[in-house]
């Protein structure tokens, strides 16, 4: 018995040594180091293996053929749904594409919102900001309030003062439209009230002011006009 | 209103931060709640257990995540109020995406560059959906003609 282990596990080594990859190098050594523990069968067993390699190694390109059929005719029975399904599916995507349709909307209309708010010439918030330049460069304004001047409009509730009170009203067939915002010397400590209004300008379509005057907050109290179209 | 007497920026930034914490750790709690309680074994105990580990765990992060945004933004925005010397939807807008940026500074110029996008947008939509409410609540108290010429000079 010790003979034909030695035998068997020499036969393993030869084998090894043509290259089957599958088998393994390492493979062999471990198992060719327990062949005295081992039964033979794992000798029959290699050679089984193989002998299988080989065959599918020559039986690939036909083998393949046929895979190929195999996978083609699973995807053909995949479309085979019920009519019910059918429809289940689409009522979902239809559901689906409403949401993201009306999800869009929404986006689109608050980012119009915020465009027209930032860069049209016509909103309130260009208006004010115009002003208040208009406010920065004037001579009395800055004897009066110093030089760096802060603007800010109405206060909401969490404290920011982003918005401008400004009412727009339909006068002789132009629109006008009329804005009140605070400003405020930072070293002078001295506040004020700026009231705008602008008119429409029709041949140009943009708005060009009418009267710019600042009311100060000191007594007696103080009227500075800036501009005055009337 | 004369709450808002004194000057609102200094105050504002812990003001908005606390918020923030507060809108994180609350919504992060029901979120854990019941994520927690679905990942537990069966069994209302374990559940319930389960979820307020959860909460535990999850809610303070969210909420310290929720804050440090919000006290970021709100610094970034006083501090362009200060500089530039006007209150601006653009002030948000400059301010979101900073905080973007600089909140996604360890992941390099490109992740920074995408993410301040990303926050610009969104603050770009919030103040969108700020306005719109602004000009419905006061266009329900219509007004005819204003009296002309208050100051005769």
């Amino acid at each position: 018995l010790p003979a034909s282990l030695g035998r068997g596990c020499l036969g393993r080594w030869l084998l090894a040594t043509r290259g089957w990859a599958l088998l393994g190098a390492g493979a062999g050594s471990c198992s060719c180091l327990r062949w005295r523990h081992q039964p033979p069968l794992l000798l029959r067993a290699a050679r089984q293996s193989i002998g299988t390699q080989a065959g599918g190694l020559k039986a690939a390109k036909p083998g393949g053929n046929s895979k190929d059929v195999s996978v083609q005719r699973a995807l053909n029975e995949e479309t085979l749904v019920t009519a019910a399904q059918k429809v289940k599916e689409a009522g979902r995507d239809f559901t689906y594409f409403i949401v993201v349709l009306v999800g869009i909307g929404v986006t689109g209309g608050l980012f119009y919102v915020i465009f027209k708010e930032l860069f049209s010439s016509s909103s309130p918030n260009k208006i004010y900001g115009d002003a208040l330049e208009k406010c920065r460069s004037h001579p009395e304004i800055i004897g009066v309030f110093g030089d760096s001047i802060k603007g800010y409009g109405e206060a909401t509730r969490r404290g920011r003062r982003q918005h401008v009170s400004h009412i727009e009203y339909v006068k002789d067939g132009l629109k006008h439209m009329r804005l009140k915002f605070y400003i405020e010397g930072t070293e002078s400590g001295k506040q004020g009230t700026v009231h705008v209004e602008v008119k429409e300008n029709l041949e140009t379509g943009r708005f060009e002011v009418r009267y710019i005057f600042v009311d100060v907050e000191t007594y007696p109290r103080r009227t500075i006009v800036i501009e005055d179209n009337r | 209103m004369e709450e808002y007497a004194r000057e609102p920026c200094p105050w504002r930034i812990v003001d908005d931060c606390g918020g923030a914490f507060t809108m994180g750790a609350i919504g992060g709690g029901i979120f854990q709640a019941i994520k927690g309680f679905r990942n537990s074994p069966v069994g209302v105990s374990h559940r319930l257990r389960g979820s307020l580990t959860a909460i535990k765990t999850r809610a303070p992060q969210l909420g310290g995540s929720f804050a440090v945004w919000g006290g970021l933004f709100s610094m970034i925005d006083c501090s362009m109020v200060r500089m530039r010397g006007k209150e601006d939807p653009w002030n948000s807008i400059t301010s979101g995406a900073l905080t973007g940026a600089i909140l996604a500074a360890r992941n390099g110029p490109v992740a920074m560059v995408g993410s301040a996008a990303m926050g610009g947008i969104l603050l770009a939509l919030i103040e969108g959906a700020g306005i719109l409410l602004t000009r419905f609540a006061s266009t329900q108290f219509p007004n005819g003609k204003e009296p002309a010429e208050d100051v005769s000079q």
